[in-house]
């Protein structure tokens, strides 16, 4: 893959990430009571623009590369997940559930070093 | 290492199967597979085009391959969205993992790509992966 393509695949990965962080913000707000559950659609909105500039970004770069190629690529994203709702939403996991995300991530390593 | 999960926190889905969220990781998981596969027959038609469009997403969408990913890929956002008010996100879209099973097989279904023992070896690894992950929800809830 060319430099480009990298970026691009960093960017659309980025915006995966911050997409889905706000998603679910925006579904967990909803739950609370109406008072506070204020906003929710607004930042709905925010998380599905944020996952259309990765849709829009990653059909540029599937039209270039084997999609079984690409897909380990993306795979890393559940690592950047897990950190980003850690600090940004105050999740956590335990042992197994830790043990389950670094292992899935080195098949993706796997598959995509084939 | 903390072993409380957060998902104790978090509200109780309605009853029934259809309604389990871990279906819905499923559904969604499915029909992400099935898009992905969708999208890239959409995409080959446009592989020869080097236009900034191309690059960038837009010149696909005149293919009803690729409407047809996206109509799934829609689908499967609802799923995924019902799936997030009673999910953990790390866990859920860890758990979307399932889907690097799927589109390797429906590639070399579909598409005729290869799988070589590495691949082979790389997606047992994330089935071991994503059981752990389901083993740390079940441990979790067995402390309800």
């Amino acid at each position: 893959m060319s430099l480009l393509l990298w970026i691009l695949v960093i960017i659309s990965q980025l915006a995966l990430v911050v997409g889905q962080i706000f998603l679910k913000r925006a579904m967990s707000r909803r739950e609370l009571g109406a008072e506070q559950a204020q906003g929710w659609i607004g930042i709905l909105v925010t998380g599905i623009a944020a996952m259309t500039v990765w849709f829009l970004l990653w059909l540029g770069v599937m039209s270039r590369v084997d999609l079984s190629k690409l897909m380990p690529l993306e795979g890393i994203s559940p690592l950047f997940i897990v950190l980003g709702a850690a600090f940004f939403l105050g999740e956590r996991l335990n042992w197994r559930g830790w043990a389950g995300v670094v292992l899935t991530c080195v098949g993706v390593f796997l598959v995509s070093a084939s | 290492m903390d072993d409380a999960s957060p998902a104790l926190l978090l509200p109780k889905p309605a009853p029934g199967l259809f309604w389990n969220p871990y279906l819905q990781i499923f559904l969604t998981v499915l029909l992400t597979a099935a898009a992905q596969i969708l999208l890239k027959v959409g995409a080959d038609g446009s592989s020869t085009d080097s236009s900034t469009w191309s690059l960038l997403g837009v010149k696909e969408l005149g293919s009803g391959w690729t409407w047809i990913g996206i109509f799934a890929f829609v689908a499967s956002f609802g799923g995924w969205l019902y799936a997030l008010r009673f999910l953990p996100l790390g866990l859920a879209f860890s758990l979307t993992n399932g889907v690097h099973i799927f589109v390797p097989f429906g590639s070399w279904f579909f598409l005729h790509e290869q799988i070589g023992l590495l691949r082979a070896s790389g997606i047992l690894v994330i089935i071991v992966g994503i059981l752990l992950l389901a083993q740390s929800v079940a441990k979790a809830e067995e402390k309800v």
